[in-house]
């Protein structure tokens, strides 16, 4: 019988398996090698369909999915030193100096001034749909001979941050710290001929400096109040700053509406998925190989992924939801990465003993080292944020090598996969029919998870280049095409959609029926030599069960 | 020689302002209509006085009755303004420091920067454009710093969303400036019709200055993904300082090209006296007459010539040298005392402590 064959009869019984795993006779091995090539494009056109529409939903329903909004700090004067908060504008605005050319600034000190930013700009205030709010600075600050930036300079910065929640009740404090940055300026000519007085009065380029961050917006209105303090060693030779612009960042409400509508819709969905997967592994009669356990985690971390935890953000003020969120990530690229270096290391139909974690432990271990050097920098950093919003740690480069390596371990396995597989090939004609159907099948299984995997891959490179490289959104006729939100929801919904085809694609078909024990126990015994077999040959137990399917078949 | 024809209503300008605290000889009082600026008497304004509701509004003589709906319905803008009339001429006099018309004022303060205004010289189409880029410069300085109400958010301003703030945010600030820049001080030349010459120069200068903000934004990002990788970016655009605006705008002066009003078809538009020139872009700045001698003093076109100008005797290719500053006479040299700032410590603003020291300089200045 062949190959062809075998899937017609699993086609017409393609439903059954998913409705009524007890009646249905005798399937085994992977649903994907059951099921007819009809079956197996409609189920991927549906897939694609999926995927259209959650692009669709980030191109045109939804807006960017950051807002910068740019504030021009306001001088203000505090003579007498006091730790009261200066508004810039409004009813009780502060004393100000329009600019530091004014007479009025000559007389003052610099421990004088304070930096004032009402955040948001009047008339509109800030919401919990934000998530969180991040603010950089950027400082004006003009070429003057003999007040020149120095060299390697650190910037320090006394900062408060203050709420309120009404435009009438007084302001009550939430963080103060003194921070440190350093200033990396540069100006337009080199420095061999800029020092002239021709350039006075030009402006250095300095780049913009990371400040804040605020892990979730619980308050209406915020009020930042920052100095620069002068003394003999601090902020010294940081040249004659004019004005400093501070950049607010957060998310678009919009945004973070549609983000939590798409997680609501997929998170019962997997989570499903992966319900049903484990009961379809709990039916078998033997115990669930590696590879099985391995497709479980990956639906259970991806169903912790989707878990809409931003609806309790809403009511509650959560400052953690930035490093949960991270932590959401990190797991799912963890067991992902595993996830494809166990499968092919599975696939690998080799000489050597597999089926156990431990075969795998260098790899498993550099995705482990690598992920928890991720999350311990990330705790590092927003763990401390969560009591200190200006806190700032700078990056590593750990992190990358360990990516580096794992690619290459997982390209040369797969390298080494492609090879077994031709050879395998090559000596096809030369089998016996069951073994061959069993190669097939294998070799099938791989190159459709290879097919699906490289192109989720490739997509998301490239949606992610185009990203980087267009502008925010297209104009297209009369719509706008938000791209940003676009490729966010996009590449979500498509690592969505993939898991979700693993998990259906690859459970083990139902258990077999009780009428049948008799008849599979007999199987079984004369399968043995079979099955050892296998065991020499590859670990996998799974294709046994094609086996035992044209054998008895074959027998009746 | 007399005075040259002014031509009243044609030249009118988005004069202005706050001329009501000012004794009467301060110009825009004066019956001639102004260009832009009355900087003088802006500077000499207490600022403790913003201007809006509607009888201020209607005391400002010079605005024209387009202008004056604008200033009743957007009244604390005017305040803006202002600012933006006194980093006209800090700029103005900055870029020409080194030229023999050194955007001075002139005392009496009937015609800010002399009658060279009123004759479509190329000196007329630098201080349109600047006086244009400074009212936008000024206005969206003005809502970042939350003075204004809504400006961003202000739904008459395109690519707002209606949803709100809350949905998608708020406009560009910039936006906003600019457009009230198009809407206030294009106002008086729309209202004179397009088919004279000074309106429509005027017209293509101001643009040419808003322009010159537009394509010298810079572009900066932050990457803030998971923990820090660039999966999320936001970019945001920051306005060039005006400095900056200055600089591009005296380029845009020296390269500026002579037209004349031509008449094509039912249309009239400028085109360049000399055929042979392209037609200028929607950056350049075009002038209709050619500038005057300022070499000499002429005070009825409030020209003060170049005597007693001072300059730099060392380099003779110093841009501010007398050989190019100076005209026919020549320059003489002289020794001063002079007292100066020296030993200073500073800090990153305000209070500077210094000693002074004495120095005998030489000064060179030029010959009447």
């Amino acid at each position: 019988m062949s190959f062809s064959g075998a899937l017609g009869l699993s086609g017409q019984h393609f439903l059954f398996i998913f409705f009524y795993p007890k009646y249905f006779l005798q399937m085994a091995g992977a649903i994907i090698e059951k099921m007819s090539t009809k079956k197996l494009v409609l189920f991927v056109f549906f897939i694609l369909l999926f995927q259209i529409f959650s692009i669709l939903v980030g191109a045109l329903i939804s807006p960017s999915p950051t807002t910068a909004i740019s504030y021009l700090a306001t001088k203000c004067i505090n003579f007498h030193r006091t730790r009261a908060w200066l508004m810039p504008w409004g009813s009780n605005r502060c004393q100000q100096v329009h600019s530091f050319d004014d007479p009025l600034a000559k007389t003052l000190d610099a421990n004088d001034i304070v930096f004032a930013v009402h955040v948001p700009l009047p008339n509109t205030e800030m919401s919990p749909w934000f998530q969180y709010m991040l603010a950089v600075l950027q400082f004006d600050i003009a070429f003057k001979m003999i007040n020149q930036i120095e060299d390697d300079v650190v910037i320090t910065i006394d900062a408060r941050l203050a709420y309120r929640d009404d435009m009438t009740s007084e302001w009550t404090t939430k963080f103060h710290s003194v921070e440190q940055r350093p200033l990396r300026c540069t100006f337009a000519v080199s420095k061999c001929f800029f020092q002239t007085y021709e350039n006075e009065g030009r402006f250095y380029h300095c780049d913009p400096i990371p400040f804040m961050e605020l892990g979730s917006v619980a308050h209406k209105y915020f009020l930042m109040n920052l100095r620069l303090p002068v003394n003999d060693t601090m902020n010294v030779g940081i040249g004659e700053i004019k004005d400093i612009h501070v950049v607010g960042i957060h998310q678009n409400g919009g945004f973070t509406k549609v983000w939590i509508s798409m997680k609501t819709v997929f998170s019962p969905w997997i989570s499903v998925a992966t319900v049903w997967y484990w009961y379809r592994i709990r039916l078998l009669a033997r115990p669930p190989v590696l590879l099985e356990k391995v497709i479980f985690a990956l639906g259970l971390s991806m169903a912790f992924l989707d878990m809409p935890v931003e609806w309790l953000s809403m009511g509650f003020e959560w400052t953690w939801m930035l490093l949960f969120e991270d932590a959401q990530q990190c797991a799912l690229y963890s067991v992902l990465f595993c996830f494809w270096i166990i499968f092919c290391g599975e696939h690998l139909m080799d000489q050597r003993q597999r089926n156990l974690l431990s075969a795998y432990w260098w790899q498993v271990g550099l995705v482990v080292f690598g992920s928890s050097v991720l999350l311990i920098f990330d705790l590092s950093e927003r763990g401390v944020r969560l009591s200190n919003p200006f806190y700032s740690v700078w990056a590593s480069e750990s992190r990358r090598i360990s990516v580096c390596l794992y690619f290459f371990s997982l390209c040369r396995m797969v390298h080494c996969v492609f090879r077994t597989i031709s050879g395998k090939l090559q000596q096809l004609p030369t089998m016996p029919e069951t073994r061959r159907l069993r190669y097939k099948g294998i070799i099938f299984r791989f190159k459709f998870l290879m097919l699906a995997t490289l192109t989720c891959a490739a997509l998301t490179i490239i949606f992610f280049i185009l990203n980087q490289v267009s502008e925010g959104h297209w104009h297209w006729g009369d719509y706008t095409l938000q791209v940003h939100s676009a490729f966010l929801t996009g590449i979500y919904g498509m690592w969505n959609l993939y898991v979700f085809t693993i998990i259906f694609l690859y459970a083990p078909s139902h258990k077999h029926n009780r009428k049948k024990l008799g008849d599979t126990q007999h199987t079984d015994m004369t399968d043995k030599p079979e099955s050892q077999e296998t065991q020499l040959t590859c670990g996998e137990q799974g294709p046994t069960e094609v086996y035992r399917i044209t054998g008895k078949v074959a027998e009746e | 020689m007399g005075n040259p024809p002014h031509h009243g209503n044609q030249l009118a300008a988005p004069a202005l302002y706050l001329n009501m605290h000012l004794p009467p000889r301060t110009c825009c009082e004066s019956l001639l209509h102004l260009p832009f600026l009355c900087p003088s008497s802006l500077a000499r304004l207490p600022r403790s006085r913003p201007v809006s509701g509607a009888a201020p509004c209607a005391r400002l003589r010079g605005l024209t009755p387009g202008q004056v709906g604008v200033c009743r319905a957007r009244g604390e803008v005017m305040e803006s303004v202002r600012k933006a009339a006194e980093m006209v001429i800090e700029e103005c006099q900055h870029q020409f420091r080194n030229r023999r018309w050194n955007c001075s004022i002139t005392p009496r303060g009937i015609n800010v920067f002399g009658r060279v205004m009123n004759q479509g010289t190329r000196e007329a189409a630098f201080v349109h454009a600047l006086s244009s880029a400074a009212v936008a410069v000024a206005v969206t300085r003005a809502c970042t710093r939350g003075e204004l109400e809504r400006c961003g958010c202000d739904r008459k301003v395109r690519g707002v969303s209606p949803e709100g703030f809350q949905w998608s945010g708020c406009s560009d600030n910039l936006s906003y400036g600019v457009a009230f820049s198009q809407t206030f001080v294009d106002e008086p030349e729309r209202a004179k019709g397009l088919s004279a010459g000074r309106p429509l120069m005027n017209l293509h200068n101001n643009e040419a200055g808003r322009k010159a903000i537009l394509h010298n934004m810079q572009v900066e990002c932050k990457c803030h993904g998971v923990s820090g990788s660039c999966e999320l970016r936001t970019c945001w655009k920051v306005m060039p300082p005006f400095r900056r605006v200055g600089v591009v705008l005296k380029e845009r002066f020296d390269g500026a090209t002579e037209v004349r009003l031509t008449r094509i078809g039912s249309r009239t538009a400028l085109l360049p006296r000399d055929s042979q020139v392209k037609p200028p872009a929607a950056r350049d700045l075009v002038y209709l007459a050619p500038s005057p001698d300022f070499c000499r003093l002429d005070p009825e076109n409030g020209i003060p010539g170049t005597a007693g100008r001072r300059c730099n005797g060392t380099s003779r290719l110093a841009p501010d040298g007398c050989e190019l500053v100076c005209c026919g006479p020549g320059y003489k040299a002289g020794r001063a005392e002079v007292v100066q700032r020296c030993s200073c410590k500073f800090s990153w603003c305000c209070s500077v402590r210094c000693q002074q020291c004495k120095n005998t300089v030489t000064i060179h200045t030029c010959r009447v």
